[in-house]
């Protein structure tokens, strides 16, 4: 057995937050390293592998499935590794190489700052720079809530935000990677290059070796999703790693594309009476084919939620005053390239609003910085309203947490998805409140328990909607990924056959099953944890 | 007609012009050339040019400025006192009266009491003192103290009026610069006198702080400017300094509004602005509870806390405890600076410290040009273990 | 309650970046808005005209683009807007900003109050309120934190004062200063950005406010920036090394001794 690597620091009270992440879930790890260099991840999974250990990759832990809280061994921590190593230009824009540690919130600002540290880049990088510094506006679409997510992380789980309704998931702004097998060779996928044949895919190496994987057989539901690993006939090779949860290689750099920004960005929080108005509404804008790239919806238990908190709570003191007749609410974004057109789409909306019960004169309109903030920390002020209620209920009940579902389900199944939530969540007696993406039929109902028996017959509930969900053609984790938290809902969606499948698939690359163990499958026996 | 001029010959071409210009006038190809209807003659190009190729061209609409001299004060006072800015001011005006070879005047307006304040402005520097007392002057009302003191300055004809930046005297001087239809530069950190024009340098943060401004007054007159208590020293009282008052009588119309009084009075305790010792926090410090931390070191000093804009701005403390210039100007013995970067408008509020801490993470921060010890470090791990010194009682 | 707000376009945010080396300025993508100390003040005018009756009509001075903002202000409760713009209007100071701002309030006919921001956030000057009152010989008040009685010949506001808040009654008409925060700007609704696309916006230049040539623009502004520069840095300090321990025991030494030569 090889000497365990310097970098491997013994699990201390100094490093407990790393046995955690934003779904609140706590594992546990003997050792941990920061690895600064795709050679350091090479050593670490080498030194896992050769030892046996279990071995958790980690980017700034903001997921909500528990993919990166550690099942015992080794934490192999990316924070560090969070450089913009380069620029690239391409006929229509360009790209950015970065780190897996990159923290969105920071290339957010570099690329609106138009700043970078070009410390080691090449003389094609700084001349891909020159030409972005004369060309207007660039972004990075995917935006997932938590700006402090990592790149890598983001890659991992195929992250999705509001803005996904109308830009995708992250899926299709990863343009290359670089992965570290677990056997510690190493891949170098580009986009466009390497295809599976129907559903068999030969992938080489840098080192030299071919491997030949068998990818399982089921068919994707045709709705936004984040179950399990991406499979289709003649797919491309890259997409099998994008979004496949920390289990099959670790990402060691890659190349992101960005969009040129919309010269006009409009956003419209509109409000309706009843839930059903919001529905009508949602079909309505649909329907119009505006090209919106977000609409976000919030019951009237969120807005219930926000009204209290403004009356209550200083830091909530800055929200604006929610209508007294408003029972559920949407926001809907625009980017478009001209102000007419914004204009001709928002008062599209409005007619959809008015045709909906709602009225042109109750909504917000946003066309500034100042007042896009205003209605995000609105959007966002739901979520963390929903985890303060929590904290505070934890001090009664210590065993419950927020049950936050991740289905989505095709258009035409829309009322009856959200029927079923709202009926059973009746019958059942449970609180919630519930919000999310509206336009890709994705809600988040969060099950607010009271008490440990509300949070039992909350957990029961959301086996029974991930069964129903399968049969309308659903997926039961659309966005936050599988993770440890929703292993056994996978097995709901896509039954034992093909979990075994997916299983099979990834011990081709992974042997002894020590890479994220515990994510999407059961842990295996054998690795040493 | 006025505008921007392009040397064709010295241009070349390197850009930077186009660079800086937020308007998006020039463009840059073998030289710079400027769409003169999207420029809007900031000047921000004509510093930005290496090789002084642009300026801006104006057409002069002179007045005769040899009938204008002596350098003028207005001694702010208030509620019965005397503004220790008015001071501050007086010594200023006895320095640049110096290199002028001209009078510095002290103009008090207030009640009668008032005139009590003239010995005060004369030892601090004043030549004379013109005194504008009585009860039509007895409230600090902006539309008749500046019909008094634009009176006067008619016929007087001062070359330099200079105001203190207080709330009141940032209301009522540019009441009195319009109506005297002359510049007026406010917030100035820095008045001095040009030796070979003779014109007053007139320097104040611009652009978020992060770069000076130095504006004069070249063709109008009186050349005016605000300067923010506590930015100036305080010059030595010298008793010995002959006392010489003049009442005046200026013409003013009818006050057209009442004071009706203090509705809420300002919170209880100190102001910052006395403190000895005063431990600051900015941006560095994090989060808002480490302001806690700021608090406690203060006390443990027998001094109050202050913050930087940032904090107030997102709600971490209030307006009150805002030092800097568009907070609360401060002049403590002893200042400890906390995750302060240091941007110029802050910089300006601590001219008057005498013993300048910084404790910041980035060695750039422009806060260590100004410190006299200088800590890099996390502030919040200092400031722990600077707090869990004191509480120990370790060093006595 | 007729209502004058003027208004600003300032750059979204006041900070600068120079480039460390060439000390150039670096140019980011910004938006241009308005002033947010404006926002208050419009805000506290559709206030009072929802109290009281009355229109708002805003005002400002810029660059033909600042019609963007007029409309916007529409948007959000005023009734209609005045640009002043013209090539002539370009450099002007405070002087000759607020003297173009009185021609518009003229234009703008019968007012009771105008309402101005406490000051821009790309020139901290706080002047042009004062100045414009000075020019239309009404009398201003400062800082004011809010409108507390409105009566026929007068109103009463409350201002910050020395750290508390005075009452100041002042006769109409009369030009306010408005403090930041003082109230929550609306956002506009679906309807109110139809009314700002289509309400009436006056676009003038000089020779239709029969503006003075000699005060306008460059030509008017009796103040030159001569010289803009980084700030020098030299520093002369000394410099408390070690880890945050040592440095905090090198502190508390300093700090007594620094104390003690205080006090004796």
């Amino acid at each position: 057995m090889k000497q365990t690597p310097s970098g491997f620091r013994p699990m201390g009270e100094e490093y407990a937050a790393y046995l955690r992440d934003e779904s609140r879930t706590t594992g546990h790890a003997e050792t941990i390293s920061f690895p600064t260099t795709e050679q350091e991840i090479v050593e670490a999974v080498n030194a896992c592998r050769e030892s046996g250990s279990r071995l958790t990759v980690q980017g700034g832990r903001t997921g909500l499935a528990a993919a990166a809280v550690p099942f015992g061994g080794h934490i192999l921590n990316l924070s560090r590794m969070d450089k913009v190593l380069g620029m690239g230009q391409t006929a229509d824009g360009f790209t950015l190489t970065v780190q897996p540690g990159a923290v969105l919130s920071e290339l957010r600002k570099k690329l609106a700052a138009k700043k970078f540290d070009v410390t080691g880049w090449s003389d094609a990088s700084k001349d891909a720079l020159g030409a972005f510094m004369k060309s207007g506006v660039w972004f990075f679409p995917p935006d997932p809530t938590e700006a402090s997510a990592t790149i890598g992380g983001m890659t991992a789980c195929n992250a999705s935000g509001a803005r996904t309704h109308g830009y995708g998931p992250t899926r299709g702004y990863v343009t290359a990677l670089r992965v570290v097998l677990p056997s510690g060779e190493t891949l170098a996928l580009r986009r466009g290059q390497v295809f599976a044949a129907g559903r068999h895919l030969t992938l080489t190496t840098e080192q030299g070796t071919t491997l030949e994987l068998h990818l399982p057989t089921f068919t994707m539901p045709k709705t936004k999703n984040a179950s399990g690993y991406y499979i289709e006939d003649n797919m491309d090779a890259i997409d099998l790693f994008i979004g496949s949860d920390g289990t099959l290689g670790v990402f060691s750099q890659m190349e992101l594309r960005l969009l040129p920004m919309a010269p006009q960005v409009w956003g419209v929080t509109c409000f309706l009476p009843t839930v059903d108005d919001a529905l009508t509404f949602t079909s309505l804008v649909r329907g119009m084919k505006l090209g919106e790239v977000s609409m976000e919806y919030f019951d009237g238990n969120a807005l219930d939620i926000l009204r209290r908190q403004k009356a209550e709570k200083t830091a909530f003191a800055a929200l604006p005053t929610i209508p007294e007749t408003a029972g559920a609410a949407i926001y809907v974004e625009l980017h478009c390239q001209t102000e007419q057109e914004a204009a001709e789409k928002l008062f599209a909306v409005g007619d959809a609003l008015e045709q909906a019960g709602g009225d042109r004169e109750v909504t917000w309109v946003a066309r500034t910085e100042s007042d896009l903030d205003k209605l995000m920390f609105f959007r966002h002020a739901v979520p963390e309203s929903v985890n303060m209620m929590i904290d505070e209920r934890k001090k009664t009940a210590p065993s419950i947490t927020k049950l936050g579902s991740d289905m989505a389900v095709p258009d035409d199944k829309l009322f009856d998805v959200m029927a079923l939530y709202r009926r059973t969540l009746k019958e059942e007696d449970l609180e919630s409140a519930t919000w999310g993406h509206i336009g890709e039929n994705h809600v988040h109902v969060n099950v607010l328990p009271r008490n440990e028996a509300d949070y039992a017959r909350g957990k029961a509930l959301f086996v029974r909607w991930a069964e129903a969900v399968t049969e309308m053609g659903g997926a039961v984790s659309a966005e936050h990924g599988v993770g440890k938290l929703k292993a056994s809902f996978l097995t709901v969606m896509y039954g034992q056959a093909h979990i075994d499948e997916m299983a099979a698939l990834k011990y081709t690359l992974d042997p002894q099953g020590l890479l994220g163990a515990g994510n999407l499958f059961a842990a295996r026996e054998g690795g040493r944890s | 007609m006025s505008g921007l001029r392009i040397d064709k010959d010295l241009c070349i071409g390197c850009g930077n012009c186009a660079n800086a210009c937020l308007q998006e006038a020039l463009t840059v190809d073998s030289y710079a050339e400027v769409d003169s209807a999207k420029c809007i003659l900031c000047g921000m190009c004509v510093d930005m040019c290496p090789v002084s190729a642009i300026s801006i061209e104006k057409e002069e609409s002179g007045i005769d400025k040899s009938a204008y001299g002596g350098v003028w004060v207005c001694a702010e006072y208030l509620e019965g006192s005397l503004h220790p800015c008015a001071l501050e001011l007086t010594g200023k005006a006895r320095e640049l009266a110096a290199q002028l070879e001209t009078e510095a005047t002290a103009v008090v307006l207030g009640d009668e009491s008032a005139d009590a304040c003239a010995s005060q402005l004369s030892y601090a520097g004043a030549d004379k003192v013109l005194l504008v007392t009585g009860e039509r002057f007895a409230q600090p009302v902006e539309e008749v103290w500046a019909a008094a003191l634009a009176e006067l300055v008619r016929a007087r004809k001062p070359e330099i009026l200079l105001f203190g930046a207080t709330e009141f005297g940032r209301s009522l001087a540019p009441r009195v610069a319009a109506m005297l239809e002359t510049g007026l530069t406010a917030d100035c950190t820095l008045l001095e006198i040009d030796p070979e024009t003779k014109l007053l340098r007139q320097t104040r943060p611009a652009f978020g702080g992060n770069l000076m401004a130095t504006i004069v007054c070249p063709d109008r007159r009186p050349q005016m400017a605000t300067c923010r208590p506590g930015v100036l020293p305080m010059p030595e009282l010298d008793e010995t300094r002959q006392v010489t008052a003049e009442r005046v009588s200026p013409d003013v119309p009818a006050a057209q509004k009442a004071l009706l009084g203090m509705v809420r009075q300002a919170a209880a305790g100190k102001s910052i602005t006395e403190a000895k010792v005063l431990v600051t926090a900015g941006r560095g410090v994090g989060d808002k509870k480490n302001v806690a931390l700021v608090r406690r070191l203060a006390e443990l000093l027998g001094g109050d806390y202050a913050v930087s804009r940032p904090l107030v701005d997102m709600g971490w403390a209030e307006y009150p405890h805002q030092v800097g210039q568009t907070g609360v100007t401060v002049a403590p013995d002893l200042l400890i600076t906390c995750g302060v970067s240091g941007a110029i408008q802050h910089l300006a509020g601590i001219t008057g410290a005498k013993t300048v801490i910084a404790v910041n993470t980035d060695p750039e921060a422009p806060i260590f040009a100004r410190a006299d010890y200088a800590v890099v470090g996390d502030c919040v791990q200092v400031l722990k273990a600077l707090i869990q010194e004191l509480e120990n009682g370790t060093t006595k | 309650m007729n209502c004058i707000v003027c208004i600003k376009q300032v750059p979204s945010t006041n900070e600068v970046n120079l480039d460390p080396i060439t000390k150039t300025i670096i140019r980011d993508g910004r938006q241009s808005v308005t002033n947010p100390y404006d926002t208050f003040a419009l805000e506290t005018a559709v206030q009072l005209k929802e109290r009281c009756g009355g229109t708002v009509s805003v005002l400002s001075m810029g660059i033909p683009a600042t019609e963007r903002l007029l409309r916007d202000a529409v948007s959000r409760g005023a009734d209609r807007g005045l640009l002043l713009t013209d090539r002539a209007f370009a450099g002007a100071d405070t002087l000759a900003t607020s003297y173009t701002l009185s021609l518009g309030v003229r234009r703008l006919g019968d007012f009771d109050l105008i309402l101005c921001g406490k000051m821009a956030i790309d020139g901290d000057t706080a002047q042009i309120g004062p100045e414009l009152a000075a020019h239309l010989g009404i009398p201003h008040v400062t800082d004011v934190l809010a409108i507390t009685e409105v009566g026929d010949a007068s109103v009463t506001v409350e201002t910050a004062w020395q750290g508390g808040v005075r009452q100041v009654k002042v006769a109409l008409p009369a030009l306010l200063t408005v403090q930041k925060d003082v109230n929550q700007p609306r956002m506009p609704s679906i309807a109110g950005v139809k009314r700002g696309l289509e309400a009436p916006v006056e676009v003038l230049g000089a020779e239709a406010v029969q503006a003075d040539a000699k005060r306008i623009g460059l030509t008017g502004s009796p103040t030159q920036v001569v010289r803009t520069e980084a700030p020098q840095r030299d520093s002369t300090a000394v410099y408390i090394e070690g880890d945050a321990s040592q440095q905090a025991h090198k502190l508390a030494e300093l700090i007594a001794g620094l104390t003690e030569g205080a006090r004796a």
